[in-house]
């Protein structure tokens, strides 16, 4: 076991000293949630107001006396003299926001009763532009509602035959839970697993190339002693980026202003020691899996720039799996729950929602730590070979 | 003691090996049927052109590398049957300064210490002497990538005799050291010699062999074509300069290694 140490002590502070191996495994991870965070909701409110305030320059084309008035009002700018198809061209070079065409026949099919049709020309992505035209067009069209309701005696709720009355019998915490914690897993399980790159290339393949392997194997330690320090390096690295994802987040939402009280609840019953123990047990396996898996793949390069090459393109089959189980109606099943990191996605809403099966997640933890042991012998038979030890 | 008999190291050729050397051949032999002694207190040269096996032979001598027939004796102990116990006595030093750059001359040293499982006390003591030895208390404190060449490599002698091995292990610990340095190690090889240590080193450089061995050998191609003591290897080329005896060697034995292989 001393050996053992030895060489994950000196692993851990070579791998601590790497300015890439930090800001992958530390920095990145934790900043990476906050920032998203804080800056997509500052840029959303950001672009909604500036599209809810601009001043839209719309042209009326027949406007019929319902609506001589409707766009009084110091956001809507009315040009007039505009026919369709000169409003289409204005529209197309950014000239004009809209044109809002009443036909000929309008006023004649509303004063009998009938719908009357409100041509509307803009460009879609012209972003909140028709929300607030529509949103005038329906201030007159309750306006007319209400005097066919007068004019013909009868009561309002005669328009609304059926009205849908909505139960939700799950809990805040289950909602919440099915909603962060599929985006939850997808960042932490990239983040173990980037975590795992640099120091299992720095720890492997770093060693090959610059020769300090060929010292280390004429040391009195077995190379099985010697791989087991290396891989607990990588994988405690990874490990460190999965929870740093987790504190990240967590952090984020109790500083960041215009977070509603009842989720910040919700988000304090949620990490509690047994989700902390729980997710744990299933990340420890996954980063030693990761290490494993990359610490096979990268002692098979001979230089840093060749790991670099082997590893970059493992990272998208890592998130795959990830990111179904982001997809709705991808649920933890005794399938699903034996197919990895899928499963350990998949697991950690179910933690978060309060929802998870036990027996399926004791099936998650023993799938995650067989592949574990099973990527660490492989990682083994491989450090054994001479050809892949030296250069 | 080390003791090699009748060594081999046999490499299966791969469709892109077979390729790259323009052979039809399964195997090829990177050391074939090599035998050798070499006996504390003295030191034994082991010579030969670049690629001609004197790499493969220190590996196998230090385990790195397992023989494919033979059998090799460190100390007394099998490197098949007991490599842990071969390594635990030998020390390996090469020319390329192998170090970790973000560490101390110190930690390294350390880290070493503490894989040859040394006592915390005897580790500072030898620290303490190797480092006065060899001026590393000045920079113990710098880390590796910002050490010059010559400070790099005294630190790799610290670091493979930190545990006072009785076998050296010296594969080109010179090449590509300024003057000074390749002085260093050349007077620890006289030391190591003094303290009756079993030192085995190869080298390009006659002016050392010359100056160090008690006994040499020669390879070529994988095969061990002259092994005698300098002092009949002198006696049998008193007309030539040890540079001049080598390539007529070599040369002399060239053809018939090749039709062997």
């Amino acid at each position: 076991m001393n050996t053992i140490f030895t060489v994950l002590a000196k692993e851990l502070k070579v791998t601590l000293r790497d300015k890439r191996t930090l800001i992958s495994a530390i920095i990145l991870p934790s900043l990476v949630i906050p920032l998203l965070m804080f800056g997509v909701t500052k840029l959303q409110k950001s672009l909604i107001d500036k599209a809810s305030d601009k001043q839209l320059k719309i042209a009326m084309v027949g406007t019929p006396p319902l609506f001589s008035t409707t766009f009084n009002d110091p956001k809507f700018k009315l040009v007039s003299n505009v026919d369709v198809e000169d409003g289409r061209r204005a529209i197309q070079a950014d000239s004009l926001d809209a044109v809002v065409e009443f036909p000929a026949d309008f006023s004649e099919k509303i004063k009998n009763m009938q719908s009357g049709t409100v041509n509307l020309y803009y460009k879609s992505t012209n972003m909140m532009l028709y929300n607030r035209i529509s949103e005038k067009i329906d201030s007159v069209k309750v306006g007319i509602l209400k005097e066919r309701v007068k004019q013909l005696n009868i009561s309002e709720e005669a328009f609304l035959p059926i009205a849908i009355a909505k139960v939700d019998i799950a809990s805040p915490k289950e909602q919440i839970g099915k909603m962060v914690g599929g985006f939850l897993p997808y960042i932490f399980i990239i983040f173990c697993f980037m975590g795992c790159m640099y120091p299992a290339i720095e720890l492997i393949t770093g060693e090959k190339e610059k020769g300090t392997m060929e010292t280390l194997l004429t040391v009195p330690a077995s190379r099985f002693k010697i791989l087991t320090g290396k891989i607990l390096a990588i994988s405690i690295v990874g490990l460190s980026a999965a929870l740093m994802t987790i504190i990240g987040m967590v952090v984020a939402l109790k500083l960041l202003p215009d977070i509603p009280p009842a989720f910040l609840n919700i988000l304090n019953d949620m990490v509690t020691p047994r989700f902390v123990i729980m997710l744990f047990a299933m990340l420890f396996p996954l980063s030693i899996f990761f290490a494993g898996f990359l610490s096979a793949l990268v002692i098979r390069a001979k230089t840093f720039k060749e790991a670099q090459s082997l590893v970059t393109p493992m990272t998208f089959v890592i998130i795959i799996p990830a990111l179904i189980a982001t997809l709705p109606g991808v649920e933890l099943g005794w399938q699903t729950s034996l197919i990895p990191v899928l499963n350990i996605a998949l697991a950690t809403k179910e933690i978060i929602a309060g929802t998870i099966n036990m027996l399926q997640y004791a099936a998650v933890v023993i799938s995650l730590v067989v592949l574990a042991l099973l990527a660490a012998y492989v990682s083994y038979k491989q450090f054994s070979r001479e050809s892949m030890v030296l250069q | 003691m080390i003791e090699v008999q009748n060594v081999s190291k046999q490499y299966i050729l791969s469709k892109q090996q077979k390729k790259e050397l323009e052979t039809n051949k399964a195997s090829v032999f990177a050391v074939n049927n090599v035998s050798l002694t070499c006996t504390p207190g003295k030191v034994f040269s082991l010579l030969g052109a670049n690629g001609a096996g004197k790499t493969t032979v220190l590996r196998m001598i230090s385990t790195i590398l397992k023989p494919t027939q033979g059998i090799i004796l460190v100390g007394g102990e099998s490197v098949i049957d007991n490599p842990e116990k071969v390594r635990s006595k030998i020390g390996f030093l090469t020319g390329s300064t192998n170090l970790y750059d973000k560490l101390t001359p110190g930690e390294i040293v350390k880290y070493f210490a503490d894989l040859y499982g040394l006592d915390k006390a005897i580790f500072e003591q030898r620290k303490d002497m190797l480092f006065t030895k060899l001026n590393i208390h000045q920079f113990s404190k710098k880390r590796i990538a910002q050490l010059s060449t010559g400070m790099k490599q005294k630190v790799s002698i610290a670091r493979s005799m930190i545990h006072d091995p009785q076998i050296v292990i010296f594969d080109e610990p010179t090449s590509g050291l300024d003057v000074i340095t390749a002085h260093s190690i050349i007077e620890l090889i006289q030391q190591c010699k003094a303290e009756g240590k079993t030192i085995i080193f190869s080298s390009h450089i006659m002016s050392e062999v010359e100056l160090l061995c008690d006994d040499l050998a020669i390879i070529s191609k994988g095969n061990l074509i002259y092994n005698d003591s300098m002092h009949n290897f002198k006696q049998a080329y008193q007309h030539q300069s040890l540079t001049e005896a080598f390539i007529a060697i070599v040369k002399s034995n060239s053809p018939k290694l090749t039709a062997a292989h």
